[in-house]
């Protein structure tokens, strides 16, 4: 079929699934940067058991594939009595692994603020949460919008796992496989798909390169 | 020195009075060496002491131990008469009394001089953000850089930069302020700004320890000089007479090596 054809045909869909494909990054990866931030903290924190708890997170989110972690959360969760909708399993993959780097491209942020700055801080007497919260953290976040993007981007990318469940509407991958199986869409359907990822990246690319100019710290 | 000053010292003999700072019996050790031995001392209010002593002496961890900067072994270090707190709130709580100033100037980078000043104020002690910046820019105008306060720290000199540190350090009202080498990072231009902010403070009866290696503000400004090697206090006299008599051999070739450049 033509891209022509194609729009014809399944225009409406694709403008949904670019739609759910949206929301689905935006959603888990809001959740994914609370969750980054909070490991984050608790991997500084003076308190053992917490770091220990982050450290184990990071290994565990950072190094499992995508798709074995959907299937855990869909087919081993309702062992344990948990059972969620697809949806909410496709955004808990694509919320828990994210966070993990989040995580790490902040550790590497709070790596840039000169320790210096840490011990005025608490010689002024703020206490470990006032340090984080108003002088390591703002720093790192500033110092991590480029990578953070790029985060945003691949975050994108990982929703084509909800290509794997049931979905209504679908994101734009699991569009495509609908498409091949109700017509012969071809190569071209996913083209179009890949097309919309792109210009998507393209436009998170240049704001977050916009938002690094202005928030960037002069040393 | 101020004349209140000067009352203050001369009351110095059987009074009562409880130093603003005080070290009992303090001994460091980083790993097996033993950098402050047994460390004794009374700071009393508005006294100016410097403290100086070659390189590796232990007179830089001195000073950060006073507000638990660096931790100790043993013996015991007083605010006001109250034990510093190990850890946790009642620490910070203790280390909002006291002031410090770096030798790296440690400005936060991500906020303007303003900020920087206010945010011990309004977050430690809870002032109106309008109230404290308004004596923020009292304060900075105190120290020469009021036309900077909407400045970043990265957009000012090194003085500059020191001075809108000391007036952070002023912001908290603190008890006393710890100097640890203020001029040592500095090109030698910018050394006499901040010099002369700080013998003003010490003028105003400000309690003052500074760790530094400008003899002749020792000289001028210090009501006491701590001469410290291989971390003890081996010299502990006016400035006047430990300049022109030192007593230990120690003391006397530092100071020669001092003056041969």
């Amino acid at each position: 079929m033509s891209i022509q054809a194609l729009l014809t045909q399944f225009g409406d869909k694709y403008v949904q699934a670019l739609f759910t494909t949206w929301k689905l990054t935006a959603t888990s990866f809001a959740l994914a940067f609370v969750l980054g931030i909070v490991i984050t903290v608790m991997r500084v924190s003076p308190v053992r058991p917490l770091r220990l708890l982050a450290e184990f997170y990071i290994q565990i989110f950072r190094n499992i594939p995508g798709a074995s972690l959907l299937i855990l959360l869909v087919y081993a969760l309702p062992y344990l009595d948990m059972i969620f909708s697809y949806y909410t399993c496709v955004l808990m993959a694509c919320t828990l692994i994210p966070a993990a780097f989040c995580s790490e491209y902040l550790l590497a942020g709070m790596n840039t603020i000169a320790p210096g700055q840490i011990e005025a801080a608490r010689s002024l007497g703020l206490t470990f949460l006032q340090i984080i919260w108003r002088v390591v953290l703002p720093q790192a976040l500033r110092s991590s919008v480029l990578p953070l993007t790029s985060l945003l981007v691949s975050t994108m990318l990982t929703t084509a796992l909800a290509s794997q469940v049931p979905l209504n509407p679908q994101d734009l991958t699991g569009l495509v496989s609908y498409i091949n199986t109700h017509a012969v869409g071809g190569v071209t359907a996913f083209f179009i798909s890949a097309a919309l990822y792109c210009a998507t990246a393209v436009v998170i690319g240049q704001i977050g390169s916009w938002i690094d100019r202005k928030v960037r710290i002069l040393r | 020195m101020s004349e209140a000053r000067k009352e203050i010292l001369k009351n110095e003999s059987g009074n009562t009075e409880i130093p603003v700072i005080e070290l009992r019996n303090v001994n460091k050790y980083f790993g097996q060496s033993h950098v402050l031995k047994d460390i004794s001392l009374k700071i009393r209010k508005g006294e100016v002491v410097v403290v100086i002593g070659p390189s590796g002496s232990g007179k830089s961890t001195l000073c950060r131990t006073i507000n638990r900067l660096e931790t100790i072994e043993s013996g015991e270090i007083l605010i006001d008469g109250v034990p510093v707190p190990m850890e946790g709130k009642a620490l910070a709580a203790l280390r909002s009394q006291i002031g410090m100033v770096f030798q790296s100037f440690n400005l936060f980078a991500h906020k303007n001089v303003l900020d920087n000043v206010i945010l011990g104020p309004v977050d430690v002690l809870h002032r109106h953000r309008k109230q404290a910046k308004e004596e923020a820019l009292q304060l900075l105008a105190r120290v020469g850089v009021a036309d900077k306060a909407a400045k970043v720290p990265a957009q000012l000199s090194g003085g500059q930069q020191q001075r809108v540190a000391i007036a952070r350090a002023l912001a908290m009202h603190p008890k006393a302020i710890l100097f640890d080498e203020p001029t040592s990072a500095l090109d030698p231009e910018m050394i006499g700004e901040v010099l002369e902010v700080m013998t003003s403070l010490a003028k105003d009866g400000m309690t003052m320890v500074v760790v530094t290696h400008e003899m002749n503000f020792a000289r001028r400004v210090a009501d006491r000089v701590l001469f410290l090697d291989g971390g003890s206090i081996i010299e502990e006299n006016t400035p006047e007479a430990f300049f022109t008599h030192p007593q230990t051999q120690r003391a006397q070739d530092f100071l020669n090596s001092i003056k041969e450049h």
